[in-house]
């Protein structure tokens, strides 16, 4: 099945208001279609990844919709994010974070960016008519 | 989220449950750091509870180990789920955070 929620930035407001609405409705579409729970997990990673970081980091400017579409596949799902926010492509604009830094030198900054770049697989982003359009499979098992 | 505590000769064992993500982070971090005591010989983890964690999560268990690193805290996570495992191999912080797989062996080991 194919379903999608769009959302709205709310001026003022916690990007994190965003996510119970985010949850319900991968749990919702989990359940229709049976997903197991690794997946719905790893869906849920991946979303709240991408979201808070168009929500949060200054790229509100101009950005009225982030349309969230999901299609559940083989132990996979499709994600598609489509936003008219400023462009910025996640896979390449951002650089993955030095993950052998010892303690007192790691910073948090990238982390999440990165965890979705490695956990998703077919990953693939245009600008095009003036919207962010990415696309990436999440699949269930290691 | 919930946070249970038990403190046994000096070693705090903290176990939170739920989920930790972008939307109650703020909080986790609120409560983990009023769980820490000046007296603690060693602090312990327990994650078996959790089985969500994103990178809001995993910045506030840094900020604890560089703060329990800080003051020469030994410090230790066990019983990570699956899910959270996969994240704290992503991210390296099996690198920086010592990880048990129970806590048994977290007590017996950690010093």
């Amino acid at each position: 099945m194919r379903r999608s929620l769009n959302i709205t930035p709310v001026p003022g407001a916690a990007a994190a208001e965003a996510l119970p609405r985010i949850v319900a409705f991968v749990e919702e579409m989990a359940e229709l279609d049976d997903w197991a729970p690794d997946l719905v997990l790893r869906s849920n990673l991946i979303l709240e990844e991408l979201i808070l970081n168009t929500l949060t980091h200054g790229r509100t400017s101009g950005l009225s919709d982030i349309e969230i579409t999901l299609e559940s596949g083989e132990n996979s799902v499709t994600i598609t994010l489509v936003d008219d926010g400023t462009a910025f492509d996640p896979l390449n604009d951002e650089p993955s974070p030095d993950t052998d830094l010892p303690l007192q030198e790691r910073s948090i900054g990238g982390l999440g960016l990165h965890l979705v770049r490695t956990m998703a697989e077919d990953l693939a982003y245009k600008h095009a008519d003036g919207k962010n359009h990415l696309t990436l499979v999440a699949r269930a098992g290691a | 989220m919930e946070l249970a505590q038990e403190r046994d000769a000096g070693t705090n064992v903290i176990s939170p449950a739920g989920r930790v993500d972008g939307s109650n982070s703020a909080e986790f971090h609120e409560s983990l750091m009023a769980a820490l005591s000046g007296d603690d010989n060693r602090v312990i983890l327990d994650m078996g509870g959790i089985d969500y964690i994103s990178s809001a999560g995993l910045r506030v268990l840094l900020l604890l180990a560089q703060h329990l690193g800080g003051n020469s805290t030994p410090f230790a996570v066990c019983s990570l789920a699956a899910s959270v495992d996969e994240v704290f191999r992503i991210s390296g912080f099996n690198q920086i955070i010592t990880v048990f797989g129970t806590l048994d062996e977290a007590k017996a080991q950690l010093a």
